[in-house]
């Protein structure tokens, strides 16, 4: 084979097995970690597995907080208006979570129904809500 | 009548740049001297007019003028002055205008600095830059004027920055951003260029080599102040969360960095030169991408920028406008056949090839994750889902080894073909007795080894070796490793002190989250945390609660404060980490709730080697600099 040949089989070889290992990794790394979203009118309706990582998200409902005194235990209700569902949480809120501010939560479905959240997501500012809670609330108005 | 005068200034912008834009362009093609305009003066000229509007702005920030809308949402009468100056930039509006003056001050930087005898290239080069201007200009003055004015009643006070980014490095890590991702539009407009103009790969690869190399280090220092910021003000500790607005800026600066190895090539051996191309547009691409994905406010992500779909629209069609162009004259485009040149499997041609395979792959995957959610809810009718951090941290893995190991024996190899291998035995011998080192002295720092990170640890050893063995086998003076190898030592280096903080802080952090009562103490690795006090306190704009926390780990006693500020007039909580930072390891404290009385929840972490990741970024952005210098010092 003429050098010029052979070093283009060579690049072709790498640009080929490159693009494989990538699209094998993306496909299982995605498959893997693909967080679906619900509201807690979703959440009613679909039949969702315990202990399958997803996401949950709502606004926090006024006096639904309820804070340990002795431990990082904290619960709290999430509502998009129409049906609520309840977060337990233990751990450090982040400093926006307040009353009627858009949150979302990751974690699974306990088998009393309640949401077992492993992290808290509250809006970063003023203007700011996470767009799955803003697109929930601009449906149900 | 100042935000008035920045107004009309940034019109006269506008239109200038279309003239810039057209103008020299159609002097060239159809070749009359009526077309001919004189493009440094009028970068100089327009340079001057972006700065004016921008002070203008700065201005109505220093002296509080409410009644111009940009300033009543991002600042207020008691903010600190230098934050008012930095507030110029603290949101949307202001910062579009930094960016068209970053553009700016590329384009006039490159047409003083570039010597090249072909005058059509320098025109359409800057008739090209031209364009983006106009159309961030055009897009500024039509979605999102910064001198608009609330009349007639304008409020008498601002509604303040958003308290997180009242903050130093946050002042100066979106300037850099900017100014790294707007450096990308010098290798786009030469790129398309050189395809107008038929310029020859070797020359147009030199001119384009410095500029990239800038625009990469302004990313790397701007990527890692971001991640320095967001690990002491988000209070949370963590330095990289593979948010969608992080990951828009890693692509262009893996793009960037992919684009400057292979303009080694396309300017030592003149190959290369349509991938070149290529990639400078997609570096671009990515770069305007990056703008429309934060803008846009499409993606979760933890910074704030109000939301706005028509924005989005707009720089969605400044992107598409660019790329399908650039992209349309590089199909038609009629490329010589260059002189193919035979290279082997062990040359350095290889080696950049494969350099760039492994940095685009990986630039694609990274972006195909940021972007999956979209694509995911475009087919599923609404399905929302995210893509979490595991997903990033899997595919980089594997393509981090790749790169470290080719990174390591990289620069050993010659053009053409490398003959000789006698440099392996010595680079695995010394690379393994530096990996026992470091493992040693962390045994003797944590008392712990983890094996998760051996793989982390010894790649930085392989590539700090592979970059010093060839820096001191070249046997130059010191007045010409200076000039010729520091550079390359350093930012190479760089990597290495960045991958092994990377791999420690990784597996040796340690966190808990606690509840203590003034005067309580607790163990937590090796050290006893104690709950000092407690006090109130009044800032500028804050009142806060100020916690004192000391660590003592039998030798030494450091005191570490931590607040929980609430802002007026906003009402915001932020928390401010106490940090006691040192060569090895961060302390780490950060006040979580009040539970009752003074009993405050607390997240304590110890965080080892985590100043070696900006460490690391601080040295290949300063490498990165000066290899550009360099070229231009070379060129003069």
């Amino acid at each position: 084979m003429n050098p010029i040949r052979k070093q283009r089989l060579y690049a072709l070889i790498a640009i080929l097995l490159g693009s494989l290992l990538a699209t094998w990794l993306v496909v299982s790394a995605l498959s893997e970690n693909m967080n679906l979203f619900y509201s807690p009118t979703e959440m009613k309706e679909a039949n969702i597995k315990q202990n399958v990582l997803i996401r949950a998200g709502g606004m926090v409902k006024p006096g639904s907080i309820i804070k340990s005194t002795d431990s990082l235990n904290v619960s709290f209700t999430v509502t998009d208006y129409q049906n609520e569902l309840v977060i337990n949480y233990q751990g450090i809120l982040p400093d926006l979570f307040e009353e009627n501010a858009g949150v979302v939560v990751r974690g699974n479905l306990g088998s009393d129904g309640n949401f077992n959240a492993i992290e808290v997501l509250a809006k970063h500012d003023e203007n700011y809500m996470p767009p799955e809670v803003a697109k929930l609330i601009d449906n149900k108005k | 009548m100042i935000p008035e005068l920045g107004h009309i200034i940034l019109i006269t912008h506008l239109i200038l740049c279309l003239i810039g834009g057209t103008m020299p362009l159609l002097a060239e093609y159809t070749g009359r001297k009526i077309f001919q305009i004189p493009i440094k003066k009028l970068s100089v000229f327009l340079f001057l007019l972006i700065s004016i509007s921008f002070l203008s702005l700065v201005y109505s920030f220093l002296v509080d003028d409410f009644s111009v809308a940009y300033v009543a949402q991002n600042s207020n009468i008691n903010l600190p002055d230098y934050y008012k100056l930095a507030a110029t930039w603290g949101a949307h509006e202001g910062s579009l205008v930094l960016w068209i003056l970053a553009m700016n001050v590329w384009i006039m930087g490159f047409l003083f600095l570039t010597h090249a005898k072909d005058r059509a290239f320098l025109a359409s080069v800057f008739s090209i830059s031209c364009q983006v201007m106009f159309a961030f200009s055009l897009f500024t003055l039509f979605t999102s004027n910064p001198f608009e004015r609330i009349l007639p009643i304008p409020p008498l006070n601002g509604a303040d920055l958003n308290p997180s980014l009242q903050d130093i490095a946050f002042t100066v890590h979106p300037p850099l951003l900017y100014f790294g991702y707007s450096g990308l539009l010098i290798p786009f407009a030469i790129a398309v260029s050189a395809m107008l103009f038929s310029t020859e790969t070797k020359e147009w690869a030199g001119y384009s080599r410095p500029w990239t190399l800038f625009s990469c280090s302004f990313l790397t220092l701007g990527i890692g102040l971001g991640s320095w910021w967001a690990y002491y003000e988000l209070g949370w500790g963590g330095w990289w969360f593979w948010d969608p607005v992080e990951n828009a800026a890693f692509v262009p600066w893996l793009l960037s960095v992919a684009l400057f190895h292979s303009l080694i090539t396309s300017q030592n051996r003149g190959i290369f030169g349509r991938w070149s191309i290529l990639l400078s547009i997609f570096a671009f691409a990515t770069s305007l991408l990056g703008t429309f994905l934060v803008r846009s406010g499409i993606l979760t992500s933890v910074h704030a920028f109000a939301l706005d779909p028509e924005r989005g629209l707009f720089i969605l069609g400044i992107l598409a406008f660019f790329i399908i162009g650039s992209l349309t004259i590089y199909s038609i485009k009629d490329f010589e056949h260059g002189e193919a040149k035979a290279y082997a499997l062990t040359s350095k041609e290889f080696g950049f090839l494969l350099n760039n395979l492994l940095l685009v792959v990986l630039a694609v995957s990274i972006l195909f994750g940021t972007i999956f959610p979209l694509i995911y809810e475009a087919v599923t009718n609404g399905k929302q889902i995210s893509v979490g951090a595991p997903y990033f941290e899997i595919i980089l893995f594997p393509f981090a080894i790749g790169l470290g190991l080719l990174q390591g024996v990289a620069l050993y190899l010659s053009w053409g073909k490398s003959t000789s291998f006698n440099f392996l035995p010595r680079l695995l011998i010394e690379s393994a007795s530096i990996f026992v080192l470091i493992i040693l002295v962390l045994f003797i720092l944590f008392d712990n080894l983890y094996l998760n990170s051996f793989a982390t640890i010894f790649l930085a050893s392989w590539i700090a070796v592979g970059t010093l063995q060839v820096s001191k086998k070249r046997n130059l003076g010191y007045w010409d490793f200076l000039r010729k190898r520091l550079s390359v030592t350093l930012a190479h280096l760089g990597m290495a002190i960045l991958v092994l903080g990377v791999g420690v802080v990784s597996s040796y952090s340690l966190e808990k989250e606690i509840i203590l009562a003034p005067d309580d103490s607790i163990e937590f690795g090796g050290q006893i945390v104690k709950f000092e006090s407690i006090e109130n306190s009044l800032g500028p704009n804050y009142f806060s609660k100020k916690a004192v926390i000391s660590f003592d780990d039998g030798k030494e006693l450091s005191n570490l404060i931590t607040e929980k500020r609430t802002y007026s007039p906003s009402g915001q909580l932020t928390t401010e980490a106490g940090i006691e930072a040192e060569f090895f390891k961060d302390l780490y404290i950060s006040m979580g709730d009040n539970l009752k009385d003074d009993i405050w929840s607390f997240k304590i972490q110890i965080k080892p080697f985590i100043r070696w990741i900006w460490l690391g970024a601080i040295m290949i952005s300063l490498g990165s600099f000066l290899a550009g210098m360099n070229q231009i010092r070379r060129s003069i």
